[in-house]
């Protein structure tokens, strides 16, 4: 086996059965959970609040009755309905009275008046209503009008269901038009934080580990064997394929809970593609994980072979993430304006591209030359970091003692 | 105690800068297949950058390295094991592990490289720590894993630097007779330390380098002939006034014997028999000077110069 995938190997083991990857792997999703999740939640109750308890009081039992069953079909039912039918004048005060007490979100009253085809409705209510739904008690009573209308121009039940039943609509999604809902910008935001997090925290995990070869001095005892590249050719590998299992732990898990979780939510029959979770985001999502990590690690391994500690990684380390807490806070923007001049800039820029490239493809598709160029300036910069990082890591792990100033650096790169 | 076959090393005038810092100027020597060879020098005299070249972890600026027999190629590390001064083992992993690990390193396949391992353990008496971490070792016992990863694979040149380092005495005999066991099978050994007793035990031919260089090489029987032996040890009872003979240029006093060192050319016969009139003597012997001495000699008479 050559010494770089012997060194993959054991960097791999190591570290998938050791505590902290168990504890990262577990933790995370729970963390993400509690925060989005405890959002989504928030969101689901608010709901539950609006679709309140409502009250339909009329001298037409039929058609009160006809007005509450179009309004409780609804597939997402906004109301749950009583019907007090016929009602005296004095029911009809103790309604109001109940309503401005609070024990109904409104009163709607439906006045057959005979010969006239339209009953008079009015609505009466504490909160100013919005209009999604005087638009659906409206179509409610327009809907039992029409029926009863029809019954008595003599269709049969069957030939007025048929007549009237509600068309099946389908929606189609266009990239184009920028979605608005809660869900579709979840899910490129939550895969971007986690883009975010798996790539700094494997990159800082290449950069802690050979600052521990240094101060361990295993160093010494390997490059006895094997060349310095191999070495951190080794190490990334290892590191990168330990982060690839964690993503692939991450979406399993997603996968199996997707399922119930969205079936609480009211979406039975729904999957990951309903989250605007993507085969292709998903594939892309591993690409950019890949190449955002390859850079990063290799500019953290030069930096590693620099340093002598781990309080001097953390001191560096903030140097080497900003660029990724940029695209990050500058999220919600790239999202809302995917094709803003920011946006283009940023993703075109190597540091920037995995978060800022992913996030563009989520919201609308990219022009493809700019998915090219981005990728190819990508490649550019990985090789120039590998490149850069191996000449550093050549010598500078054999430095103990003393960080090496700037121009120290600039000479080892000249060494051959 | 030479042999007469190919070197396995061959240093020919090699030499190494650092920065505005000579590491190494113009060092040769050779070491051939059942020596015990010793690199010895001060602190910072360019040992661990002699053997970095050696093995190939740095590159020479000038000279070259010759090993077994042909130009040092990247494949001739796979016969070489190395401890090197500061020690290196993954705290987390398990003894085992890492052996097998390291074995591999150096082109052993797993089995064999675990065969090794254990065989290597029961030798050293340390096989019940094999499925232990390393971390939860004490410092000898590391040493003892280091030194074993060293050899797993058999090599035909081994080089360690300060083999003995934090080793009790017990432990520091086990590693001695088994390295003196791979002279005996022909390996070649090069040790670096600052243990003189155990270089004068153990060597056969020495190299003492001081600020990069060369300033005695040869065999360890020759060296110290080239040295007088003005040095006596007496034990005696009784009045010790003949102590203040005029040939004496240096006392130590040890308690129970004294140490002397004689003036150059003053005649030992003379002491004797000035001290037997005075004194019973238990032990009068004229001893060789010691590696130490010859090293603090050299490296101050450099120092000097």
């Amino acid at each position: 086996m050559p010494d770089a995938l012997l060194i993959a190997q054991r960097e791999y083991l190591q570290r998938v059965r050791s505590k902290a990857f168990l504890f990262t792997t577990l933790a995370f999703p729970l963390l993400l959970g509690i925060i989005f999740g405890g959002r989504f939640f928030a969101a689901s109750q608010s709901q539950a609040r609006s679709s309140p308890a409502l009250v339909i009081a009329s001298n037409d039992l039929n058609l009160a009755q006809d007005v509450r069953e179009n309004l409780e079909s609804d597939t997402a039912p906004l109301h749950t309905v009583t019907v007090i039918a016929p009602a005296s004048p004095a029911e009809l005060d103790q309604l109001r009275h109940a309503v401005e007490e609070g024990h109904y979100e409104g009163l709607l009253w439906l006045e057959s008046v005979p010969g006239v085809a339209q009953p008079q409705a009015i609505y009466e209510s504490r909160n100013v209503e919005n209009g999604s739904s005087t638009v659906l008690l409206q179509d409610a009573i327009a809907l039992a009008v029409t029926r009863r209308e029809l019954a008595a121009q003599g269709l049969t039940r069957e030939a007025i269901h048929r007549a009237i039943h509600p068309v099946d609509l389908k929606v189609v999604h266009l990239k184009s038009s920028r979605s608005q809902s809660l869900l579709s910008y979840a899910a490129p935001y939550i895969m971007a934080f986690v883009l975010y997090f798996s790539v700094i925290y494997y990159g800082m995990n290449v950069a802690r580990s050979v600052v521990q070869e240094k101060t361990s001095r295993i160093f010494e005892v390997l490059l006895a064997t094997t060349r310095p590249q191999s070495l951190m050719a080794g190490k990334l590998l290892g590191v990168g394929a330990v982060g690839l299992t964690q993503i692939a732990i991450w979406l399993a898990l997603a996968l199996l809970w997707a399922k119930p979780a969205m079936a609480r939510f009211g979406m039975a029959g729904a999957s990951l593609a309903h989250l605007g979770i993507t085969f292709s985001q998903t594939a892309f999502f591993v690409l950019f994980f890949l190449l955002g990590f390859l850079f990063y690690s290799a500019v953290a391994a030069g930096f590693g072979a620099c340093l002598d500690s781990e309080q001097e990684i953390q001191q560096f380390s903030f140097i080497i993430v900003l660029p990724m807490v940029v695209c990050l806070v500058l999220t919600p923007d790239i999202l809302q304006h995917p094709s803003g001049p920011l946006a283009v800039a940023l993703s075109l820029f190597p540091p920037c591209t995995p978060i800022v490239m992913f996030l563009r493809m989520s919201a609308q598709a990219p022009p493809a030359w700019q998915v090219w160029l981005s990728l190819v300036l990508m490649g550019a910069a990985i090789w120039a970091a590998l490149w850069i990082a191996a000449r550093i890591y050549r010598i500078g792990i054999l430095m103990y003692g003393k960080r090496p100033t700037l121009p120290e650096i600039v000479r080892w790169m000249r060494y051959s | 105690m030479e042999t007469q076959q190919a070197p396995v090393v061959e240093l020919d005038h090699i030499g190494k800068r650092y920065e505005q810092k000579v590491a190494v100027a113009d060092l040769s020597f050779q070491i051939s297949p059942g020596m015990i060879f010793g690199l010895l020098g001060p602190n910072g005299a360019g040992k661990t950058s002699s053997i970095r070249m050696m093995i190939g972890i740095t590159l020479p600026d000038s000279g070259t390295v010759r090993l077994f027999g042909e130009p040092f190629r990247r494949a001739h590390l796979r016969r070489i094991g190395y401890l090197p001064e500061e020690r290196g083992l993954y705290g987390k992993m398990g003894v085992l592990d890492q052996l097998v690990f390291l074995g591999r390193l150096h082109g052993l396949g797993a089995m064999a490289a675990e065969r090794s391992a254990r065989a290597w353990c029961e030798k050293l008496e340390i096989a019940e720590v094999l499925q232990k971490k390393t971390e939860e070792l004490s410092k000898g016992m590391q040493q003892k894993i280091q030194f074993i990863a060293t050899l797993l694979h058999d090599p035909e040149l081994i080089v360690m630097d300060e083999p003995f380092a934090g080793l009790d005495p017990i432990n520091s005999n086990l590693l001695e007779s088994a390295l003196l066991d791979l002279r005996k099978a022909g390996k070649a050994i090069l040790f670096s330390t600052h243990r003189m007793d155990q270089i004068e035990k153990m060597c056969d031919r020495i190299c003492l380098v001081n600020q990069g260089r060369e300033v005695l090489s040869g065999g360890m029987r020759e060296i110290k002939s080239r040295y007088p032996r003005n040095r006596v040890a007496i034990e005696f009872e009784g009045d010790g006034s003949f102590l203040e003979d005029p040939s004496i240029a240096e006392i130590r006093d040890y308690g129970n014997h004294v140490e002397l060192k004689l003036k150059d050319g003053a005649d030992p016969q003379q002491l004797l028999r000035r001290a037997s009139g005075q004194a019973r003597i238990f032990r009068f012997e004229m001893m060789e000077p010691s590696l130490e001495e010859i090293f603090i000699r050299t490296v101050k008479g450099e120092a000097n110069a």
